[in-house]
């Protein structure tokens, strides 16, 4: 079965994380004035069509900042991480789990809200025909994970079954990362993988942009609620003047029109200043996991 | 019998055709196979072109067991060919189990690789006839010496199937279109060609009469060589007609030649005896009251005067034109011998007179032409024997022929004579009196003319009639 158009609106495939790298270089290559472009990491959370969405982010972007801005894609969050802590970038958009791994060198500057919120759960979801309903019932299973260093794609369903008493690698049969949010849907959607963990967030706009593709899964389980990937820059710059105006921008987006539009590809609200308190949650799941280890 | 029905201006063409129509199958058949092996060719370098480009990609992330990148591949690599496109792709690990299929349902990860391995072929060399509409092949794949087992791709190929039937539809439609037309191109124009021929044997075979010249204004003058044809023919028609004319002008002359010389001897076979009976009437006169004398007188006047209605009787049934369509028969011979009999006596020969022939045999045979052969036949034997000699008749038959034997004890028949007896070719006039006329007779009979020798060393011709042809026409 082809993968239908719709599929493109969604970014974290590592495929679309090489061409949106291009494309964001592209859109470097342009810049609006003399000084230094910011640049900015996207990690595999953003759900719509790459292009034009970026466009409209770095038209947003540059002239609130008053500054050209570049965008740089990985494939993994540890990549995308590793570059913000070696001061590659000067800020990202990462998942709440890598940002704790790396809590003394990062800070969160913003929380983005999505249906009102600032915060997401992670999904465990099966073949929409499995008659499944516990997590018990996925022994066996080959399953898809999302990222290593994804909190909804990884951590939640790892940290859940060793609360339960159970060895993630032995509990499932067979397990593998696609690097991608909605591939974790896909991949359930096909049958390459009888159960997947993916974020909630990713499959509820896929459920309102590809509903075709989610009704082909169901969701088994679902997590208790975290905070939603934050905007993350270094500690140590957080009062830095370019990093406090990237943080004013995102918060002044929902105000502006440009802002807007690009909220509404994003199936976001706006943008809420961060607290470190919002991710006690997955703080809680990585003592789980680490208690295990 | 039915070959000869087809006039050759119209064999020749119809071969022309035929030879076209086997000359455009065989090229058909040529281009239809050249056509396979493209098709094949075509086949094997797709097939090698997907297995290279997705075995490229794929050994670095099977390498890396990236199940999902490879998944990723594979899927989108299904149905992106033309002509031949993947419809399943897979890889079966080096475990024998399956490590990832873009069709995971049929295919799931860590299932029976023999499942997917089924019957597929090897990709060097595979056999692909063009009709099938599946093709399975496998090639190992590796990753700088690594084996990370099989590449199995399930071709979809019907697309190059349909796209092979339809060359070869159009293909034998236009050949057989071209082959067609050029057949009948070719039957117009040889026909056309050949016309003259047509016209040639139309009017040497005309369905009623002799043959005919071609009229002048059915002479091409545009086409000088058919106009020299036409003129050659018309000029041989007229030296043909020229020749017959003459021969019957001569065969008419020597038939007289013949009259004229039984005449002589059926006047000299009159005379004879006319002295002996005017002595009788003289007698008569003289001794009038003699009764002895009388009676004896008037007995020999009656014998004469028989023998000359004898006489006369045969050389009228000899040459009553109301009896010339009547058969054959042994009062015929009868008469040649008492015809011919006057020109033996004067010339003091031997007759040896032998007919075995009964009515019944002779009778498919006209009677006419047949008396005429043999009294020309044996007139020539007189003639040619001298005085003294022997002259010989037979007549005999068999179930097929009629054998008409004269023979002669002279010199045998000069060498510028036998060309009158045994050939058509044209000759000057002059001695062997009726004998182009017995050819020519016995020709119109159907017989054959031989000379020889008999037994006793004598000349002999032999004229031997067909019976049964006779026969069957008459039926």
């Amino acid at each position: 079965m082809r993968r239908p158009a719709a599929n493109h609106a969604c970014l974290p495939l590592t495929r679309r994380a090489f061409a949106l790298g291009g494309a964001a270089a592209c859109v470097a290559g342009r810049p609006a004035t003399a000084a230094p472009a910011f640049r900015f990491g996207l990690t595999p959370v953003f759900v719509d069509d790459e292009w034009p969405l970026l466009q409209i982010l770095k038209d947003y972007l540059e002239a609130a900042m008053e500054r050209p801005v570049e965008f740089v894609q990985r494939r993994t969050y540890k990549e995308v991480a590793a570059l913000l802590v070696a001061g590659e970038l000067d800020a990202a958009w990462l998942c709440g789990y890598p940002l704790l791994q790396y809590q003394p060198m990062l800070a969160a500057l913003a929380l983005p809200l999505w249906r009102g919120a600032s915060r997401y759960q992670s999904y465990v979801i099966v073949d929409a025909g499995r008659g499944a309903s516990q997590l018990g019932a996925l022994r066996g299973d080959i399953h898809a994970y999302s990222d290593p260093d994804s909190n909804s794609g990884y951590l939640v369903t790892v940290s859940e079954l060793v609360a339960r008493g159970e060895a993630p690698e032995a509990f499932f049969a067979r397990s593998f990362f696609t690097f991608g949010h909605s591939d974790v849907v896909r991949a359930v959607a096909r049958g390459l993988a009888q159960s997947g963990s993916v974020d909630g967030y990713v499959w509820e706009v896929l459920a309102e942009i590809e509903p075709e593709l989610t009704a082909r899964t169901r969701i088994l389980w679902r997590s208790e609620w975290f905070g939603f990937p934050p905007i993350v820059a270094q500690r140590q710059r957080l009062e830095s003047p370019e990093i406090t105006r990237f943080a004013t921008a995102l918060r002044e987006m929902r105000d502006d029109r440009d802002g807007r539009r690009a909220l509404e590809r994003l199936h976001l609200d706006g943008f809420d200043p961060a607290s470190e308190a919002e991710f006690s949650g997955i703080a809680a799941r990585m003592r789980r996991f680490a208690e295990r280890e | 019998m039915a070959r000869a029905a087809i006039p050759l201006s119209v064999r020749v063409p119809l071969i022309v055709a035929g030879l076209m129509l086997i000359v455009g199958v065989v090229a058909s058949q040529i281009v239809i196979a050249a056509l396979a092996q493209s098709h094949e060719r075509q086949a094997r370098e797709l097939a090698r072109t997907e297995f290279a480009t997705l075995a490229h990609a794929l050994a670095p992330m099977a390498v890396r067991d990236d199940v999902w990148a490879m998944f990723d591949l594979l899927d989108r690599s299904i149905d992106r060919g033309a002509g031949l496109s993947a419809e399943r792709v897979s890889l079966v690990g080096p475990d024998g189990a399956v490590a990832v299929s873009s069709d995971p349902q049929a295919a799931p990860i860590g299932s029976d690789g023999d499942a997917v391995l089924g019957a597929a072929q090897p990709l060097d060399g595979f056999g692909f006839d063009g009709s099938a509409e599946r093709l399975t092949l496998q090639t190992p794949l590796s990753h700088r010496g690594q084996d990370l087992g099989a590449l199995v791709i399930d071709f979809d190929a019907r697309a190059l199937a349909a796209e092979r039937r339809a060359a070869w539809r159009w293909l034998v439609l236009g050949n057989a279109l071209a082959t067609l037309t050029l057949a009948g191109a070719g039957f117009v124009i040889v026909r056309r060609l050949l016309r003259p021929v047509a016209q040639i044997a139309a009017q040497m075979q005309p369905q009623d009469g002799p043959p005919r010249p071609i009229p002048p204004d059915d002479i091409p003058e545009r086409d000088p060589e058919l106009a020299r044809l036409y003129r050659s023919y018309n000029r041989m028609l007229e030296v043909e007609q020229a020749r017959v004319s003459a021969h019957l002008r001569s065969a008419e002359r020597e038939r007289l030649a013949g009259l004229g010389r039984l005449a002589g001897s059926l006047a000299h076979e009159i005379n004879n005896p006319l002295g002996g009976l005017l002595n009788a009437v003289d007698t008569i006169r003289r001794y009038p009251d003699r009764a002895e004398v009388v009676r004896s007188s008037a007995e020999l006047l009656d014998r004469g005067l028989r023998h000359l209605r004898d006489v006369v009787r045969a050389t009228l049934d000899t040459h009553r034109t109301d009896r010339a369509g009547s058969p054959l028969s042994r009062a015929d011979l009868d008469d040649l011998r008492l015809l011919i009999g006057p020109e033996i006596a004067r010339q003091e020969q031997e007759l040896d007179w032998t007919v075995s022939a009964g009515d019944g045999d002779l009778a498919p045979l006209p009677g006419a032409p047949v008396r005429q052969i043999a009294l020309n036949l044996l007139l020539n034997a007189s003639a040619v024997t001298g005085r003294g000699g022997a002259v010989g008749f037979e007549v005999s038959a068999s179930d097929a022929t009629l054998c008409l034997c004269v023979s002669d004890t002279g010199p045998g028949l000069p060498e510028a004579l036998r060309p009158r007896l045994l050939s058509d070719a044209p000759v000057a006039g002059g001695e062997g009196v009726g004998l182009g006329l017995v050819r020519q007779l016995a020709t119109e009979l159907g017989g054959e003319i031989m000379l020889d020798r008999t037994a006793a060393g004598h000349n002999r011709v032999r004229i031997h009639l067909p019976l049964a042809r006779k026969k069957e026409n008459a039926a």
